[in-house]
């Protein structure tokens, strides 16, 4: 049971095309776990649609459908190739979602006791700040805000914080006035985490005992 | 001497031009989709913001696109003219990427995902419903939706558009999106 989804203007705004790569992807991952989400992105791409098809029209240059037709049997480009990922170990039965297919993925870092993350770039914006996070049972996050908005989706175990408690298809959305602490559930956390803003460092976090 | 311009395809007609050119590579077919929806794609560019000649380049680059991957429009997943707006919204996105060197985005590996309830629900007609939902709405609201989809800064736009703080935007925009998918649960 899904019970946090991203807010509807950033799902408007992903469907729109104006939200940044990295929260983008998040909520690529999101939708794909989540039906209701799903529904409302489908409701709010009609709309796009919709939006487009009653624009007054832009007439194109004289040439253009010529231009066209002389391409439409040249090869389609070639498919990105896909970028390396680590193994990293997941839990059984745990599969990365869909959506993390083209990102290079980075080995596990230590950052803490208890607290490994591994960095995702993404070849299409590669200063993107998105990564994975694995905290081990009962640890305890200190996130210390950056001052930009934070997406934040549970793959795999958990965590709660004032906020509220996350599990599989959750996805927290904070700004910079939420102060939390997050708490992994005792089998632990794996999580896809992305920054607003480019390159900083990762969650300047430093553990606490239980 | 006047000439008689022939209506604009329906919705179902759209998707079944659409389906003509990936079952049978249809260039008839094909020439009415770029007549009706090339215009209105430019458009779209010019209004987020691409001048004169990017708008024509990425217009071209979406009708490519519309002849190379009919074979993935499900018309009971998305209207024409819904799946068509996804493509141009990407090439958009796609277009700052390559100026910048950078790999476009991949194209995403469908899963099979389930047909859920919603899905039952003809994609095209889905589109005739948001029509008649976004006439239930205010001007403003209305106002606040299309800047949403049509502008690079959305909330920067809606502020000065409708003369409010920016940090009431994101209610107002909360307000539009809940009165349009109260219009919108129960059909579709
Ligand atoms: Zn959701």
């Amino acid at each position: 049971m899904i019970r946090h989804h991203p807010a509807p203007e950033t799902l408007l705004a992903h469907i729109a095309g104006t939200l940044e790569p990295g929260h983008a992807l998040i909520v690529t991952v999101h939708i794909e776990a989540c039906v209701n989400c799903r529904a409302e992105a489908a409701r709010l791409e009609a709309t796009g649609g919709v939006l487009l098809d009653e624009l007054d029209s832009e007439p194109l240059s004289t040439g253009a459908f010529a231009a066209v037709l002389a391409r439409l049997d040249e090869p389609a480009p070639p498919k990105p190739v896909r970028p390396r990922q680590a193994d990293l170990r997941l839990p059984p039965g745990l599969r990365l979602p869909a959506a993390l297919r083209g990102t290079a993925i980075g080995r596990w870092l230590w950052m803490g006791a208890g607290l490994r993350y591994s960095r995702v770039t993404l070849p299409w914006a590669p200063k993107e700040n998105v990564m994975l996070l694995r905290v081990e049972g009962g640890r305890r996050v200190l996130r210390h805000s950056h001052g930009g908005a934070e997406l934040t989706q549970v793959l795999w175990g958990g965590f709660h914080d004032i906020t509220g408690a996350y599990g599989p298809g959750d996805l927290q959305e904070a700004d910079e006035t939420i102060e939390h602490q997050p708490l992994a559930d005792p089998e632990g956390c794996l999580c896809l985490a992305a920054l607003e803003g480019g390159l900083r460092l990762p969650w300047i976090s430093r553990l606490m005992g239980k | 001497m006047s000439t008689l311009e022939t209506p604009p395809p329906d919705a179902a007609a759209l998707a079944a031009l659409i389906l003509r050119v990936s079952q049978k590579r249809d260039r008839t077919a094909y020439a009415a989709l770029f007549k009706h929806f090339a215009p209105r794609v430019k458009a779209y560019l010019r209004r987020v913001g691409l001048d004169g000649a990017e708008a024509e380049e990425v217009t071209q680059e979406v009708m490519l696109s519309l002849w190379r991957k009919a074979d993935s429009f499900d018309p009971a997943i998305a209207g024409a003219a819904t799946w068509i707006f996804a493509i141009t919204r990407n090439a958009r996105i796609d277009l700052a990427r390559r100026r910048r060197g950078l790999p476009t985005t991949p194209e995403p590996e469908e899963e099979g995902h389930s047909p859920s309830a919603e899905a039952l629900t003809l994609a095209y007609e889905r589109e005739a419903l948001v029509r008649a939902a976004l006439d239930t709405l205010s001007t403003e609201q209305q106002q606040i939706v299309r800047l949403s989809f049509f502008s690079e800064t959305p909330h920067v736009a809606i502020a000065d558009a409708l003369g409010l703080p920016l940090g009431t935007v994101k209610s107002r925009i909360r307000l539009g999106l809940a009165k349009l998918r109260a219009a919108l649960e129960d059909k579709t």
